[in-house]
C-alpha cells in the first residue's frame, strides 16, 4: 500500500476500509485458529519435556534442553543432510524437467488436452500413491526397474535396499511428481509472453535458440522463481514418496527431517523433542522463504 | 454482545441439550460399540465373531473398524486417535507387546472392576505368558484374543522329496536349503526368509537367535549386549547371507511377504507367525495346499530353540462412553469359545492350554498339537513403556545390517548407544 492512498481517507472511504476489515476478519480468525495458534503450542512445547509414554514425568519447562539435545543428535544431522540433499537435486530436477514439459505442452497442438492431462494427472495423484507405485517399480522381485534389468541379461539390483539406490529411485519419484506443478506454473508464464516478441525476433533473424534465451527465459523469470519458492518448500517437507517407498531404510539412509519429526512425535510420543525439531524446520523454511522473497523484490523481473 | 442475544443463544443450547440427552435414552436401549482390529488380525474373521454378538444381545450394535497392515502402522494410527482423548473407539485390538505403555499412558480402562470377584479366576485360566503381559503394576490392562509364536515354516513335499528330516539347529537348515535348492534349478526358489524390513517382527529377527545362544536383551532392568551372545544374531543372518540360502533383498521383507513367497511356492523355509498356516491352507490362489509342514524354530544346537511370544489382545479405550459394554464384549471376544472359533476359521493359536487339544481344533490344525509347548516356552520382547523406541532402534539397525549397509560391529554399537540412553 502506497503513501497516497493511506494519508486523507474520506469518511466513506474509512467506513468502506472498516467493511474490508470486518469481511476479513472471518479468515483471519480461521487462520488464527488453524495456523497461528498450532505454531504457538509448537514453541510452547518445544521448550518443556512433554513424553506421552511417560506421563508420571509431567510437562516442567527445559528451557533450551530440546534444543541442545537436537544439536548433539546424530540422527537429527543425518536427516537434515539428505533433506539438504533432496532439494539439491530435486528442486532443480523438476524445474528443468517441469519447463520441458511446459515449453511442449505450449506448442500449437491441435488437440490440447491430452497434454495438459498428461500435466494433471501427476499433479493430481496423492503423494502417498506416488510413493507405493513406485515402489512397486523398483521392487527386488516383481518390479518393472529390475525385470528391464533381467531383460537386459543383467543382475537385478537392490534398488529400495542399498542407500544409494533408493536415494536416486526416491528423487525419480519425487521429480516425476513435483515437475507437472513447476510445468503448470511455468506454462501460465509461458502464455503471457506475447507472440509479437518471437514475430520481432523472427524478422531480425534469430535462432530458435536465441528466441529461447533471449525472450522465452528472462520473461520467465517471475514465474521461474515462484515455482522455485513453492518447490523448495515442499521439498523441505519431503516426507510421503521415501516414507512409503522405504520408509526411510535401509537403516535411516533415505530418512527426512519430517520423517524423523514424525517418528519422534507420533510413534515415539516425545511432542517436546519433536517440536523443537519441528521449529527448527520452521525456521529454516522461513529463512529460506525469506531470501527468495528478498531476490524477487529486488529484481521482479526486468526487461 | 447484547443480552437478548445470550438469551436466544441459551434457549438454543437448552433446545440441543434436550436433544442429546433424548439421543442419549435412544443409546441405552441400542448401544453401538466399535472395535478396532488390524488388516493381518482377520478382520473378517472378526466381524463372524461380532454376528454371533449381536444375536445374542440384540441392543448392542458391533461396528469393525480396520486399519494398519503392521503392529506399528496400527499404533501410529491409534497414537493420533488415543493422544487426542478421541472416543470413537471402545475395543481396541493391541499387540502383546503393548499393555506396558498403554497402561503407562492411560489410555487402556483397567478392567479390574469389570471382572469384579471373578478376576483371579478369569485371570487364572490363561497361559501364564499371556496373563503376565496383561497384568501390569496389578492392574488388567487387557484380554488376550488370541497367541502366536514364530514357527518354522517348511515345504513337506520337498524335504521328502530329497529325504530330509526337518531342521533342528540353523546348520542343519542352512545345510538342508542348500541341497534343495541345487538341486531343484528353481531360479525362483528361496531358501529362507525371515522379516527383514525395518517393521516389527525384525526385532524378532534379532532376539530369537540372542535367546537361542542363552542370553536375553534385558539383564534385571540393565541393557546387556556386551557379551559375544550378542553378536551372534548378526553371525547368523551374515552366515545364511553368504551361503545364499536368504534372499538378496531381505532388507525389503516385511512378515506377510514371506506367507506370499512360500504361498506362490518361492520359499523352502520361512520363520513366521500362527495365521499363515490357515492361508496356505485354505487361500484360493495356494499352490502349497497340503506341502507345508510346521515345526518349533531351530536353535544353535537342538535343545536350545527359542520363539518370540506375539498376540493381539482386547483393551478398552479409557476414553469409551461405554465402558461397561465394551467391558462385556472384551469379555466374550476372551473367551474359550471365540478362541476354538477363531482356531478353526483363521488358525489363531488359543490362549487356553485346553483348547489346543479339542478335536475339531486340532482337525483344522493338526500341528496345534506341537504348538502348545513352544507357545507355552516363547519369550517376550522386552517390557517397557518406550517400546515404540526401543522396537524402531532394534529394527532399523537390523535392517541396516540385513541391507549391508552396516556391518554387524557398527549395527550392535549404534542399538548399544541409543539403547543405552533409554535403560538408563
Amino acid at each position: 500500500m502506497s503513501d497516497a492512498i493511506r494519508h486523507r481517507l474520506t469518511p466513506l472511504e474509512k467506513s468502506e476500509r472498516r467493511l474490508g476489515f470486518a469481511m476479513l476478519a472471518p479468515a483471519f480468525l480461521l487462520l488464527a485458529a488453524v495456523v497461528l495458534y498450532p505454531i504457538a503450542e509448537l514453541i510452547r512445547n518445544s521448550f518443556h519435556f512433554n513424553h506421552l509414554a511417560q506421563p508420571w514425568m509431567g510437562t516442567p519447562f527445559v528451557g533450551f534442553e530440546n534444543y541442545v539435545k537436537a544439536l548433539g543428535d546424530d540422527r537429527f544431522h543425518e536427516a537434515v543432510l539428505h533433506t539438504v540433499l533432496y532439494i539439491l537435486v530435486t528442486v532443480p530436477g523438476a524445474v528443468v524437467i517441469g519447463l520441458g514439459l511446459a515449453l511442449l505442452a505450449n506448442q500449437p497442438f491441435r488437440v490440447k488436452w491430452p497434454v495438459r492431462l498428461g500435466l494433471l494427472l501427476p499433479w493430481a495423484l496423492p503423494l502417498v500413491f506416488a510413493g507405493l507405485i513406485f515402489r512397486w517399480f523398483f521392487e527386488y522381485n516383481q518390479g518393472i526397474a529390475n525385470a528391464m534389468l533381467r531383460g537386459l541379461g543383467l543382475e537385478p539390483l537392490n534398488w529400495l535396499t542399498s542407500p544409494g539406490l533408493a536415494f536416486f529411485a526416491i528423487c525419480l519419484a519425487i521429480i516425476w511428481k513435483s515437475s507437472s506443478f513447476v510445468a503448470l506454473v511455468l506454462l501460465a508464464g509461458l502464455q503471457t509472453i506475447p507472440k509479437s516478441f518471437y514475430e520481432a525476433a523472427e524478422v531480425d533473424g534469430a535462432t530458435k535458440w536465441q528466441q529461447f534465451r533471449e525472450i522465452t527465459l528472462p520473461m520467465l523469470r517471475p514465474a521461474i522463481f515462484v515455482a522455485l519458492i513453492f518447490r523448495t518448500i515442499t521439498a523441505i517437507q519431503t516426507f510421503d514418496i521415501p516414507y512409503a517407498m522405504t520408509n526411510g531404510g535401509p537403516g535411516n539412509s533415505t530418512e527426512t527431517l519430517a520423517m524423523y519429526i514424525h517418528k519422534t512425535t507420533v510413534d515415539f510420543l516425545d511432542l517436546g523433542y519433536g517440536s523443537a525439531l519441528a521449529v527448527l524446520m520452521f525456521i529454516v523454511s522461513a529463512v529460506i522463504t525469506s531470501l527468495y522473497l528478498r531476490h524477487t523484490r529486488r529484481d521482479p523481473g526486468r526487461h | 454482545m447484547t443480552s437478548r442475544f445470550t438469551r436466544r443463544m441459551a434457549a438454543r443450547l437448552g433446545l440441543a441439550a434436550g436433544l442429546a440427552l433424548a439421543g442419549a435414552a435412544y443409546a441405552q436401549a441400542q448401544t453401538t460399540l466399535r472395535i478396532f482390529t488390524g488388516g493381518q488380525q482377520r478382520p473378517d474373521v472378526m466381524r463372524q465373531i461380532v454376528d454371533g454378538y449381536m444375536k445374542a444381545n440384540p441392543t448392542v450394535k458391533v461396528e469393525v473398524e480396520v486399519g494398519g497392515a503392521t503392529s506399528e502402522q496400527q499404533q501410529q494410527y491409534l497414537n493420533t486417535v488415543l493422544a487426542s482423548k478421541d472416543s470413537a473407539l471402545d475395543l481396541i485390538l493391541i499387540d502383546v507387546i503393548r499393555p506396558a505403555q498403554w497402561a503407562a499412558a492411560q489410555w487402556a480402562e483397567p478392567l479390574d472392576a469389570y471382572l469384579g470377584a471373578e478376576k483371579d479366576a478369569i485371570m487364572a485360566r490363561y497361559l501364564p505368558a499371556y496373563r503376565a503381559a496383561n497384568i501390569v503394576n496389578g492392574k488388567v490392562i487387557a484380554l488376550p484374543y488370541f497367541a502366536d509364536a514364530q514357527f518354522l515354516y517348511y515345504r513337506k513335499d520337498l524335504l521328502e522329496k530329497h529325504g530330509l528330516q526337518p531342521p533342528k539347529t540353523w546348520d542343519e537348515l542352512k545345510a538342508a536349503a542348500q541341497k534343495i535348492m541345487a538341486a531343484e534349478g528353481n531360479a525362483n526358489l528361496r531358501g529362507f526368509e525371515t522379516a527383514g524390513a525395518p517393521i516389527e517382527g525384525t526385532v524378532c529377527t534379532y532376539l530369537v537367535p540372542l535367546w537361542g545362544s542363552g542370553e536375553d536383551m534385558l539383564k534385571d532392568g540393565k541393557l546387556n549386549l556386551a557379551g559375544d551372545a550378542a553378536k551372534k544374531p548378526f553371525q547368523l543372518w551374515a552366515d545364511l547371507k553368504a551361503a545364499n540360502v536368504t534372499p538378496p533383498n531381505l532388507a525389503e521383507i516385511p512378515t506377510d511377504r514371506i506367507r506370499q513367497n512360500m504361498q506362490a511356492g518361492n520359499l523352502i523355509f520361512g520363520m513366521t507367525w500362527g495365521y499363515v498356516w490357515n492361508r496356505l491352507q485354505n487361500d484360493a490362489d495356494s499352490t502349497v495346499k497340503g506341502k507345508i509342514g510346521v515345526v518349533p524354530l531351530p536353535g544353535f544346537t537342538a535343545d536350545k530353540q527359542a520363539t518370540c511370544i506375539g498376540g493381539w489382545q482386547v483393551a478398552v479405550s479409557a476414553f469409551s462412553k461405554n465402558k461397561a459394554e465394551a467391558a462385556k464384549l472384551a469379555r466374550y471376544l476372551s473367551s474359550p469359545e471365540v478362541a476354538k472359533q477363531q482356531a478353526i476359521l483363521a488358525s489363531h493359536l488359543p490362549v487356553f492350554p485346553g483348547v489346543y487339544t479339542d478335536a475339531e481344533v486340532l482337525k483344522a490344525n493338526p500341528w496345534f498339537e506341537q504348538a502348545l509347548p513352544v507357545v507355552q516356552s516363547a519369550r517376550s520382547r522386552p517390557v517397557t513403556p518406550r517400546y515404540t523406541e526401543v522396537s524402531e532402534i532394534m529394527r532399523t539397525n537390523m535392517n541396516a545390517f540385513l541391507a549391508g549397509t552396516k556391518t554387524g560391529d557398527q549395527a550392535l554399537g549404534d542399538m548399544t548407544n541409543r539403547l543405552g540412553a533409554i535403560f538408563r
